[in-house]
């Protein structure tokens, strides 16, 4: 299990960041997602070899700007 | 990276997106003035400035770039909401413009009314809204934002007799930084030359300046007051104090509280429900009416008025501004789940040493059939190689004496007991009672003097070599000056106090008393705690205060694990809140700020329920016209984050 901080460009309501918590949470070894509007964050715990690639895409998938991975 | 670790990053996505709508704002208003000047003069005062067909294409050409140029981000994630299943806010209002927008066009072949004018206002509001509102979400993280700036940008180390200017990630672990009066220390360090007073209250909300000599540890971003200091960096970079206080308060935003549950389900469906809606209605009033312009007009006030955001901004919001004022004050929030629980916490537990204490005990007396420095000797050698507080107090007094000490074989703690080892070929165990009994070592001759010890609060520290008693000590270890002013002030809030110690009944007692506690729980073995604590909690939820480093199993138990942190050794990974100055009034301001912080939340969360729950059925009914319904959108989130900004009013 490992957790990463990701930092999210163009999230401005409450709704985004359902969708962002939506569609990373269904990411293929993603355990728990939390978006935290204000801080424009979102921490993901997941198993160790997720694809950065899969969160990547589905973060663009629904419209957001990826702009950092912290491990 | 790097960038990042300091924070730059967050601030400019921050700053960027209120620049960004208070750019599309000034633009939106300038198209859209014009429009409402020609609107209200043809509606209102039946002045027609455009011929009839002209105005509209007018009206049309100003809106276009309100809508589908100022507005084409909105636009743009709201359509691909709609097609991805992943509504958002942007989908309603998407929605609801380009439908207004349509009927212009369909108004040419006079079949409804023209909604185009509004379409544009619609979009004018919605970026105002969204620039007020950024200001204030913008307030109510300026603690938080301030803290990630806080950090130096460079220092001046030492290089030979050179002082030379570098960036701050260029520093490294043992290089010798300047800091001279009034300049920020870089970062955390040990002060190896100099003496100064350092202002540490941007980090631990400590007000008044800590004085530093040689061997004081320094916190990077402190202020130095009055001297030069020389400082040795001990920690840089994700290793700081700082950037372990940004760290946690950062992952708290990411916490959720119990709360919000409701209203994240809610806002997660949300937006096809209001879509439902909005087409029933519409449906409904063109079959009961057979007015396709006051159904679309319906259709649009549902889209336009129905707001997830402040229903999601109520609990972030309140929470931003609570652990931001927490931050200022030296109390961090690392779970926000503790804001909702502090409500229900009954009893409150507290360990003594380092807590009640100020954890820094010292050797108050000493009684020997020895001569004291001989006595003293033997003591320090075997506490020499323990890292026990009361160790180093032994040890500290061994050294003021100028006692060299012994080699130490066969070195052992017995937890909650002492400790044993051997010296020159001796057996020594030094340590409590039990430690004696437990070795068959008999005591009597020392009973009347440790039980004299303990009734002054001291611990009595028995020394055995060979199984016989060589001497005692009394150790004290003075309560924090204001520990009993903390305690008081919760007895009269009706919290129940205990004291749990390892120390025995009758030194706790003492202790106990000089801290207004009467209730103890004595005797317990450091890995108990967390039974005690498991105990008491079928009489109530227990917050349970204690330094995080021995007392984490229990902390974690407690309902609320309060930990206090004193200088840089901060206890970041037990605790649900974490105090980073070390006096117990902390204790009563947390438990403050998490009561009225969460009372915030409960309105926030009242008012945007509240709200959509009114206005969703006015906009059904058709009394709200669609621009008049975008206002009350804009307005009740704004509403909801100002709020959060007025629990700063608070006094914590």
């Amino acid at each position: 299990m490992k957790k990463i901080k990701l930092t999210i460009e163009g999230m401005h309501c409450a709704s985004c960041a359902a969708n962002i918590e939506r569609a990373v949470g269904k990411v293929k070894g993603v355990k728990d997602v939390t978006v935290s509007l204000m801080t424009n964050k979102a921490f993901v715990e997941m198993e160790e070899d997720t694809s950065r690639e899969e969160i990547k895409k589905a973060v663009e998938k629904v419209g957001y700007k990826l702009a950092g991975i912290e491990e | 990276m790097k960038h990042s670790e300091n924070g730059h990053h967050e601030i400019s996505i921050e700053e960027k997106e209120m620049t960004d709508w208070k750019k599309k704002l000034i633009f939106s208003w300038a198209f859209v003035i014009p429009i409402a000047i020609i609107m209200l003069s043809d509606r209102i005062l039946k002045i027609q400035i455009f011929e009839e067909n002209a105005m509209k294409l007018i009206i049309m050409a100003l809106g276009f770039p309100v809508i589908f140029i100022l507005g084409w981000k909105t636009i743009k994630q709201g359509i691909r909401g709609l097609f991805t299943f992943y509504f958002n806010m942007d989908s309603l209002i998407a929605l609801g413009t380009i439908i207004a927008y349509t009927t212009g066009f369909l108004s040419f072949f006079e079949i409804v009314q023209d909604y185009s004018g509004v379409a544009s206002m619609i979009m004018a509001f919605f970026t105002t809204g969204k620039y007020v509102e950024s200001i204030a979400r913008g307030k109510a993280s300026q603690e938080i934002r301030k803290l990630l700036k806080l950090g130096a940008k460079s220092a001046r180390i030492l290089k030979g007799n050179k002082e030379t200017e570098i960036p701050i990630e260029e520093v490294k672990i043992g290089d010798i930084i300047v800091v001279r009066p009034g300049e920020k220390i870089p970062t955390d360090g040990i002060v190896v030359k100099g003496e100064s007073a350092v202002d540490e209250s941007m980090v631990t909300g400590e007000s008044l300046p800590t004085e530093k000599k040689k061997n004081s540890s320094v916190i990077g971003a402190t202020i130095n007051q009055d001297g030069v200091l020389y400082v040795k960096a001990t920690k840089i970079g994700k290793d700081t104090f700082l950037a372990h206080i940004i760290k946690l308060v950062e992952e708290a935003q990411g916490t959720k509280i119990p709360i919000q549950k409701l209203a994240d389900k809610i806002t997660g469906i949300f937006v096809p429900v209001i879509l439902a809606i909005s087409v029933l209605a519409f449906v409904n009033w063109f079959f009961i009416s057979k007015d396709l312009s006051k159904s679309i007009g319906v259709a649009i006030s549902v889209l336009v008025i129905a707001c997830p955001c402040a229903l999601g901004l109520a609990t972030p919001t309140a929470l931003m501004v609570g652990s931001g004022m927490g931050a200022k004050n030296g109390i961090l929030i690392r779970k926000g789940e503790a804001i909702q629980t502090m409500k229900e916490v009954k009893i409150v537990v507290f360990d003594k040493t380092g807590t009640i204490t100020k954890g820094m005990p010292e050797v108050t007396d000493i009684f020997s059939d020895m001569k004291e420095k001989e006595f003293l000797k033997i003591a320090a050698s075997l506490e020499s190689v323990s890292e026990h507080p009361i160790s180093r107090a032994i040890v500290e007094k061994a050294k003021k004496e100028d006692i060299k000490l012994l080699g130490v074989r066969n070195f052992r703690v017995e937890r909650g007991r002492g400790i044993r080892g051997n010296l020159q070929g001796k057996s020594v165990l030094i340590g409590n009672r039990r430690l004696m009994t437990d070795n068959r070592i008999s005591y009597r001759k020392y009973e009347d003097k440790i039980i004299k010890l303990e009734a002054q609060g001291k611990t009595a520290i028995i020394v055995s070599v060979n199984k016989k008693i060589i001497g005692i000590m009394g150790v004290a270890d003075a309560i924090k000056t204001d520990s009993l002013e903390a305690i008081k002030n919760l007895q009269k809030r009706n919290y129940r106090t205990i004291m749990i110690t390892g120390d025995n009944e009758k030194t706790a007692k003492a202790i106990a008393a000089q801290a207004g506690i009467n209730e103890v729980i004595a005797d317990v073995l450091p890995e108990e705690k967390e039974n005690k604590v498991k105990e008491l909690q079928e009489e109530g939820m227990v917050a349970f205060v204690g330094d995080g480093i021995n007392d984490a199993p229990a902390l974690k138990q407690s309902n609320v694990g309060i930990a206090m942190g004193t200088g840089t050794d901060i206890a970041i990974e037990s605790g649900d809140i974490v105090l980073t100055k070390g006096s117990l009034q902390g204790v009563v301001q947390a438990i403050n700020l998490s009561k009225e912080t969460f009372k915030k939340i409960k309105q926030n969360l009242f008012w945007a329920f509240f709200y959509n729950i009114i206005a969703i059925p006015l906009a059904v009914l058709g009394t709200l016209s669609p621009v008049v319904a975008e206002i009350a959108m804009a307005t009740s989130s704004i509403t909801v984050v100002t709020n959060a900004n007025l629990l700063r009013r608070k006094r914590i």
